[in-house]
C-alpha cells in the first residue's frame, strides 16, 4: 500500500494528483453505500497508473472524484498543488480544461465536427491557438493524419478513440484520466490505443490514470491499484497481462 | 386498459414538460378558431335579438328596389292604409345625424349608428311605443327625444338645450323633451326622434319617405297582406313580408360579421398550421428519443400496427387536452375581445356569449385532428424501428435518401407556384393577377417548406460563420448544432417563417398604400386647406359658403358625390362646384373644358371601359328628378381623387334630392400672398358652428390617411403576433428536446473544460441562427411577395411600390432577439447538465 502522509516539497511537486483519506457516499441515512472508504494515493507525475477491481469497487468512483467531475464526502483531492474541495464550478470547470484530460469509454467526440476539430476543442473552449509543432507530433503520433478532416461518424472505434486521446493530450494536461478507453474497443484497436497512451508517457513525460478492467490494458501501466469494496487493497508494479489476471481472481475470490 | 395503452399513459406522464408546449400549441390554434365561431355568434345573437325587438309587429315592409330611388311617395300613406287587411301603417324618414350638447361638444356614437328619426304616436305604431326614462315625445318642431345611452354620453336630460346636425338643414337647436329606452341597449348607439312634421322637413324631400311598415289586422296572414299592398305600388316600389324585412335586416348585420368571422378563422388556420410543425417536431423528437425503447417493444412481440397506434394514442389524448383547453380560450378571447371592443365603444350590442354546438365539435375535431395528423408520420417511422436497433448503440435519425425525395418535391411544388406567380404578375387584370399570385405564393410557400431543410444549410452555415466568429468555439459548436438535423431546424425555423412572410407582406403593401397616397396628394393636390369630416354626416353646403368668406382664401371648391344612372346603369361620379384647376391637377389627355353647364369630364379607364368619346351624349337620370344631359368635353388620366366621371354642381343638384345635398370635401386654395396661418384660424374660426368640419393641409390629410391604414396594420401585426408566439414556443420546444438528447453531449464538453456560460451561450447563438434563417426566409418571400402584389394593384391607386427596408431590418432583429428569449430556459436546463453524465450510461 502506498500511504506517502508527509511529503517533502521536492516530492510534492512530483505528485500530480493526490487523494487523502477520500469519502464517498451515495444516498443518506440507512440506504447510503460507503462507495470509498478512507483512500488515499499519490499518482506521481510521469507515471502510467491502472486502477482495477471488481464491479462495485468503486473505482470509476475513485477516479471521478480525483478528476474533479466529482465531488468527495469528506477528505481532500489535489490536482498537482490546487486542492478540489470548495472550488467553484467556474474554477474546476477551468482546471479541467487547462490542466486535465479525459479519454471515455464510448469515445464521447462531437459528431459534427471534425476529427481535428474535436482534438483541438478544449483549446478552442479556452478561446486559445494550438501550438503548432505539438499538435503535429501529437497528430504523427496518433496516425491520423489523413483522417483529421473526417467526421467522427466516418471513423472506426479505434480512429475515434485515438482522436479521444489526441484531444487529451492537445491541451498539454498535467494529468490524463482514462475510463475505460478500451471498454469499447476490439483487441487490435485497444493495443494500438493503449500504445499510444504508452508512448505518451514514455516519449512527453505525460501522466496518466486509467480505470480499467481489461488486464491486457492494464499491462501498460507502470503500476496498478486494486480496489474492492471502497479501499486499496493492493498494488502492483511492472505488471503483466498474467500477474494482473492473478491478482484480479485473488481479488474476487 | 391494454399493455400497450399503459406504455402510452406512462410516456405522457414521463415527458410532461416537454408535451406541455405541444399542448399550448394545440390550444392556441383551436382557441382562435373557437373564438372567432364564439365571438361572431354572440354577435349575430344579440343582433338578431335587436332585430326582433326593433321590427316587432312589422307584418309587412314596402321600400324602394334600389338605393338611388327616391323612396316612398307620401302620397302612398293614404292609399295603403285603404289596402284590405291593413291595421296601420308607420312611416319611416331618417338620416344620419350629428348631436351636440348643451356645452357645444360632440356626442359620439363610436362605431355604432348616430340617427334621427321620427317619433310615431301609438295610433300609428306597428309595435310597442319605446318607454321613457324622463320627460315625453316630441310633439312639434325643435322637441326631439332621445335615448338613453346618447342622455348619459352627453349628459343631458329632459328640459335641457342641444344641437343637431345635418347636411342639408346644417344646424338645427332642439330642445331634448324627453329620454326614452331602448330595449337592447347597444354600446354607443345615438338616437334623436323628432316630431312628425319636423322629420319630414329635415330628412325627406317632401314628397318621399324612407319605407313603412305595416302592420296587419286580426285575423290577416303576411302573405296575403304583402299580396295586396303590392298591386297598389309602382314598379319602383318593392313589399316585403315581416319574415322577410327581419332576414333582410340580419342578413346584412351577417355579411358584416362574415367579414370579422374570416379574419379570426384566418388567424386561427394560421396559428394552426404553425402549430403543426411544432407538433410534428416534438413527436419526431419524442420517437428518436425513444427508438431504443420502441425496438424493445418490437423485439418482444409487439406488432407495427400496436407501436404506431401507441404513438397515435399519445398524440390524440394531447390532441383532446389541446383542443378541450383551447375551447376555454377561445371563450375567454370571445369575452376578452367583446369587452375590449365595448371598452372602445365600438357599438356592440350587449348580451351573453353564445356558444352552439358546432364551435364544440368544429374546435374538438379540428384540434384533434390536426394533432393526429402531424402525428402521423412520426408514428409511422415508430412502427418502422426493426427490433433489432433495440441491440445496438448509436441510431441515425435522419436518413439523407428521404430528404432528397422531399428535395426534388419541394423543387417542383415551389417552380409550379413560381410559374404561377410569374402569370400572376403578368396578367393585365388586377383581379386574376392577385388571385394567381396568392396561389403562386402558397405554392412557393409549400416548396420554401419542403427544401427548408436544404436551405437551412445553405443559409445558416454562411450565416453562422459570421456571427459566431465572435463567440469561437461556441460559435463554431453552435451551427454546426443548428443543422445538425436539418429536418428539425426546418420546422422550428418555419414556424417563424410563415409568421414574418404574413407580417412583411402586409408591410410592404402598407408602405406602398401610404407613398401612393402621399405620392398622389403631392403630384396632384394644389389646396393648401382640405376641408373634411370624420363624422358619420357629410359637410353641410353652408359651410363652404361660410368657409370662402375667410379672408386670404383665393377660391374654394366643394366636391359632391352623384348616385346615379347613366344611360340607364347605375354608376357614382363626383360633382364640382368651383375651380378643378386651382385645387387639382388635372391631367388632360384629351380634350379640356370645364365643369361647368353640361359638360362632363371622365377618366380614361372609363372612357376605355364604356367606349366613351369625346363629343358623345350621355343621360344621367334618378327616378322622381328631371334626367340631364352631359356632353363628354375631356378625358382625363386615371385619378383616385377625381372618380371616374365629373360633372358641374348644378347637374348634382338637379339630380339629388335637397335633403340628401351636401359636400364631401371643401378644398381651399390660398390667395396670392395670403398668410397660410391665419387663413388656417380663419376658417377654423368659420366652420366651428358646423361642429361636423375638420380643417387640415396637406401633410395633415396626409397623415390622417397614413393614421387609418397603420391602425389596420397594427390590428394585423396584432394577430399576427399570435403566429410569432407559436413560433416561440416551437423553439423553447426544440432546443429542450434537444438540449435532452444531447445531454451525454454536453456532459462531455462539460467535463473537457466548457464552462455553463459557454453552454448556455452555445444554445442561444443556435437558436438565433434557426430563428434568423426563419426570418430571414419569411422576409424574403414577404417582400417579394408583397412588390408582386402592390404592382398587380398598380391599377387601383397602388402605383408607389415602397419597401419598408429600416422595418424588415427591425423585424429581423426581433426575430433574433426572439430566438434568444425562447433559448433562455433550454440553455439554463443545457447548463445545468454535469460533467458526469458524459460517462453515465444512455
Amino acid at each position: 500500500m502506498t500511504q506517502v502522509s508527509t511529503l517533502s516539497p521536492a516530492v510534492a511537486s512530483l505528485v500530480a494528483a493526490s487523494a487523502t483519506d477520500v469519502v464517498k457516499l451515495f444516498g443518506s441515512g440507512d440506504t447510503a453505500v460507503r462507495a470509498l472508504d478512507r483512500v488515499s494515493i499519490d499518482l506521481l507525475r510521469g507515471e502510467f497508473t491502472a486502477i482495477m477491481g471488481p464491479s462495485g469497487s468503486g473505482k470509476s468512483t475513485l477516479m471521478h472524484c480525483l478528476a474533479g467531475l466529482d465531488t468527495v464526502t469528506s477528505g481532500s483531492v489535489a490536482i498537482g498543488d490546487v486542492e478540489l474541495c470548495g472550488l467553484s464550478d467556474k474554477k474546476m470547470t477551468a482546471l479541467r480544461r487547462d490542466r486535465i484530460g479525459f479519454v471515455f469509454q464510448s469515445f464521447n467526440l462531437v459528431p459534427t465536427l471534425t476529427a481535428l476539430e474535436n482534438i483541438t476543442l478544449p483549446i478552442a473552449i479556452a478561446g486559445r491557438k494550438p501550438a503548432q509543432p505539438w499538435l503535429d507530433n501529437i497528430i504523427a503520433t496518433l496516425g491520423l493524419t489523413d483522417r483529421l478532416h473526417h467526421r467522427p461518424s466516418e471513423l472506426s472505434g479505434g480512429q475515434q478513440q485515438r482522436v479521444a486521446v489526441g484531444r487529451a493530450l492537445a491541451g498539454r494536461p498535467e494529468i490524463i484520466f482514462g475510463d475505460e478507453p478500451t471498454g469499447n474497443l476490439d483487441s487490435r484497436s485497444s493495443g494500438e490505443v493503449m500504445g499510444i497512451l504508452r508512448r505518451s508517457v514514455d516519449d512527453l513525460g505525460q501522466t496518466v490514470v486509467m480505470v480499467t478492467h481489461d488486464a491486457r490494458a492494464a499491462s501498460f501501466a507502470d503500476r496498478v491499484l486494486f480496489l474492492a469494496d471502497g479501499h486499496i487493497v493492493d498494488e502492483l508494479r511492472a505488471p503483466t497481462a498474467e500477474t494482473v489476471l492473478d491478482r484480479m481472481k485473488g481479488l474476487e475470490r | 386498459m391494454s399493455a400497450m395503452g399503459m406504455v402510452s399513459v406512462r410516456n405522457l406522464k414521463a415527458h410532461r414538460v416537454r408535451l406541455l408546449l405541444t399542448v399550448v400549441s394545440v390550444m392556441l390554434g383551436t382557441a382562435f378558431v373557437a373564438g372567432s365561431f364564439v365571438f361572431t355568434d354572440t354577435l349575430k345573437s344579440s343582433f338578431d335579438k335587436i332585430f326582433t325587438t326593433v321590427d316587432a309587429g312589422v307584418d309587412a315592409r314596402v321600400q324602394p328596389k334600389h338605393s338611388y330611388d327616391p323612396g316612398v311617395p307620401q302620397d302612398l300613406v293614404t292609399k295603403i292604409q285603404a289596402v284590405p287587411g291593413v291595421r296601420t301603417v308607420e312611416v319611416h324618414a331618417g338620416a344620419p345625424i350629428v348631436l351636440v350638447d348643451s356645452r357645444g361638444k360632440k356626442v359620439q356614437p363610436g362605431g355604432a349608428p348616430s340617427e334621427g328619426g321620427m317619433w310615431t304616436p301609438a295610433a300609428q305604431s306597428v309595435g310597442t311605443l319605446p318607454t321613457f326614462a324622463a320627460g315625453r315625445a316630441p310633439t312639434r318642431a325643435g322637441e326631439v327625444a332621445i335615448n338613453s345611452g346618447a342622455a348619459t354620453k352627453g349628459h343631458l336630460t329632459a328640459g335641457d338645450r342641444a344641437k343637431v346636425v345635418l347636411p342639408n338643414a346644417g344646424v338645427v337647436d332642439v330642445t331634448v323633451v324627453g329620454v326614452y329606452k331602448t330595449k337592447v341597449e347597444t354600446g354607443g348607439y345615438i338616437g334623436v326622434l323628432f316630431s312628425r312634421p319636423q322629420a319630414l322637413e329635415l330628412f325627406t324631400d317632401g314628397k318621399h319617405v324612407g319605407s313603412l311598415d305595416i302592420a296587419a289586422a286580426a285575423g290577416v296572414s303576411e302573405k296575403t297582406l304583402a299580396a295586396n299592398i303590392a298591386h297598389t305600388l309602382p314598379s319602383t316600389l318593392e313589399v316585403r313580408t315581416g319574415t322577410q324585412a327581419r332576414t333582410d335586416d340580419q342578413g346584412g348585420i351577417q355579411t358584416a360579421l362574415s367579414f370579422i368571422n374570416y379574419i379570426l378563422l384566418g388567424f386561427g388556420f394560421i396559428a394552426l398550421i404553425v402549430g403543426t410543425f411544432i407538433i410534428y417536431n416534438t413527436f419526431s423528437m419524442i420517437v428518436a428519443q425513444r427508438l431504443r425503447e420502441l425496438a424493445l417493444l418490437r423485439a418482444i412481440g409487439a406488432g407495427r400496427k400496436q407501436v404506431r397506434r401507441s404513438v397515435l394514442v399519445e398524440a390524440g389524448v394531447i390532441g383532446v387536452i389541446g383542443s378541450a383547453l383551447g375551447l376555454a380560450g377561445g371563450i375567454g378571447l370571445a369575452f376578452g375581445l367583446h369587452s375590449l371592443l365595448d371598452a372602445l365603444n365600438l357599438g356592440l350590442p350587449s348580451g351573453g356569449l353564445v356558444m352552439t354546438p358546432r364551435t364544440v365539435i368544429v374546435a374538438l375535431v379540428l384540434g384533434t385532428g390536426v394533432t393526429l395528423l402531424s402525428a402521423n408520420a412520426p408514428a409511422r417511422r415508430a412502427a418502422q424501428v426493426p427490433p433489432v436497433a433495440a441491440m445496438r448503440e448509436e441510431f441515425a435519425s435522419t436518413s439523407a435518401a428521404s430528404l432528397r425525395r422531399r428535395t426534388v418535391l419541394g423543387t417542383v411544388v415551389a417552380a409550379l407556384g413560381a410559374v404561377v406567380t410569374v402569370a400572376g404578375v403578368t396578367s393585365s387584370s388586377a383581379g386574376t393577377g392577385a388571385s394567381l399570385l396568392g396561389l403562386g405564393l402558397v405554392g412557393v410557400a409549400a416548396g420554401a417548406m419542403m427544401l427548408s431543410p436544404v436551405l437551412a444549410g445553405w443559409i445558416i452555415t454562411p450565416l453562422g460563420t459570421v456571427i459566431g466568429r465572435p463567440f469561437g468555439a461556441v460559435g463554431r459548436l453552435a451551427r454546426t448544432n443548428a443543422v445538425r438535423n436539418p429536418r428539425r431546424t426546418a420546422a422550428t425555423a418555419f414556424a417563424l417563417t410563415l409568421g414574418l412572410l404574413l407580417v412583411s407582406g402586409i408591410a410592404v403593401v402598407g408602405a406602398s398604400m401610404k407613398a401612393s397616397i402621399s405620392g398622389i396628394v403631392d403630384s396632384t393636390v394644389r389646396a393648401d386647406y382640405i376641408l373634411g369630416t370624420q363624422s358619420s354626416v357629410d359637410i353641410p353646403p353652408r359651410a363652404a359658403i361660410a368657409a370662402s368668406k375667410v379672408p386670404g382664401v383665393g377660391s374654394t371648391t366643394e366636391l359632391h358625390n352623384v348616385a346615379t344612372l347613366v344611360d340607364g346603369k347605375h354608376g357614382v361620379g363626383t360633382g364640382v362646384d368651383g375651380p378643378l384647376n386651382a385645387i387639382v391637377k388635372v391631367d388632360m389627355k384629351h380634350g379640356g373644358g370645364t365643369t361647368t353647364g353640361h359638360s362632363m369630364l371622365v377618366s380614361s379607364d372609363t372612357a376605355k371601359k364604356n367606349h366613351w368619346t369625346i363629343g358623345s351624349q350621355h343621360t344621367l337620370s334618378v327616378p322622381g328628378r328631371t334626367p340631364a344631359v352631359e356632353t363628354i368635353t375631356g378625358i382625363y388620366a386615371d385619378n383616385q381623387l377625381l372618380g371616374p366621371w365629373l360633372v358641374s354642381g348644378d347637374v348634382y343638384r338637379t339630380l339629388t334630392p335637397p335633403n340628401e345635398q351636401a359636400d364631401i370635401v371643401i378644398l381651399i386654395r390660398a390667395a396670392p400672398g395670403a398668410d397660410l396661418h391665419a387663413l388656417r384660424t380663419g376658417l377654423e374660426q368659420a366652420t366651428n358652428n358646423f361642429y361636423v368640419v375638420t380643417v387640415q393641409n396637406r401633410d395633415e390629410f396626409k397623415g390622417q390617411v397614413a393614421g387609418q391604414i397603420n391602425g389596420l396594420l397594427g390590428l394585423l401585426y396584432g394577430l399576427l403576433g399570435l403566429a410569432i408566439v407559436i413560433a416561440i414556443l416551437g423553439i423553447i420546444n426544440t432546443l429542450a428536446l434537444s438540449v435532452v438528447e444531447r445531454r451525454r453531449e454536453i456532459g462531455m464538453l462539460r467535463a473537457v473544460g466548457m464552462q455553463r456560460k459557454q453552454v448556455r451561450r452555445t444554445i442561444y447563438v443556435e437558436s438565433l441562427l434557426i430563428a434568423v434563417f426563419g426570418a430571414v426566409l419569411g422576409l424574403g418571400l414577404g417582400i417579394a411577395y408583397g412588390s408582386m402584389f402592390t404592382r398587380t394593384l398598380r391599377n387601383q391607386g397602388l402605383d408607389t411600390l415602397s419597401v419598408p427596408w429600416t422595418q424588415a431590418v427591425t423585424f429581423l432583429v426581433v426575430a433574433g432577439i426572439v430566438g434568444v428569449l425562447a433559448a433562455l430556459w433550454p440553455g439554463i436546463r443545457a447548463a445545468r447538465t454535469r460533467p458526469l453524465e458524459a460517462i453515465a450510461a444512455s
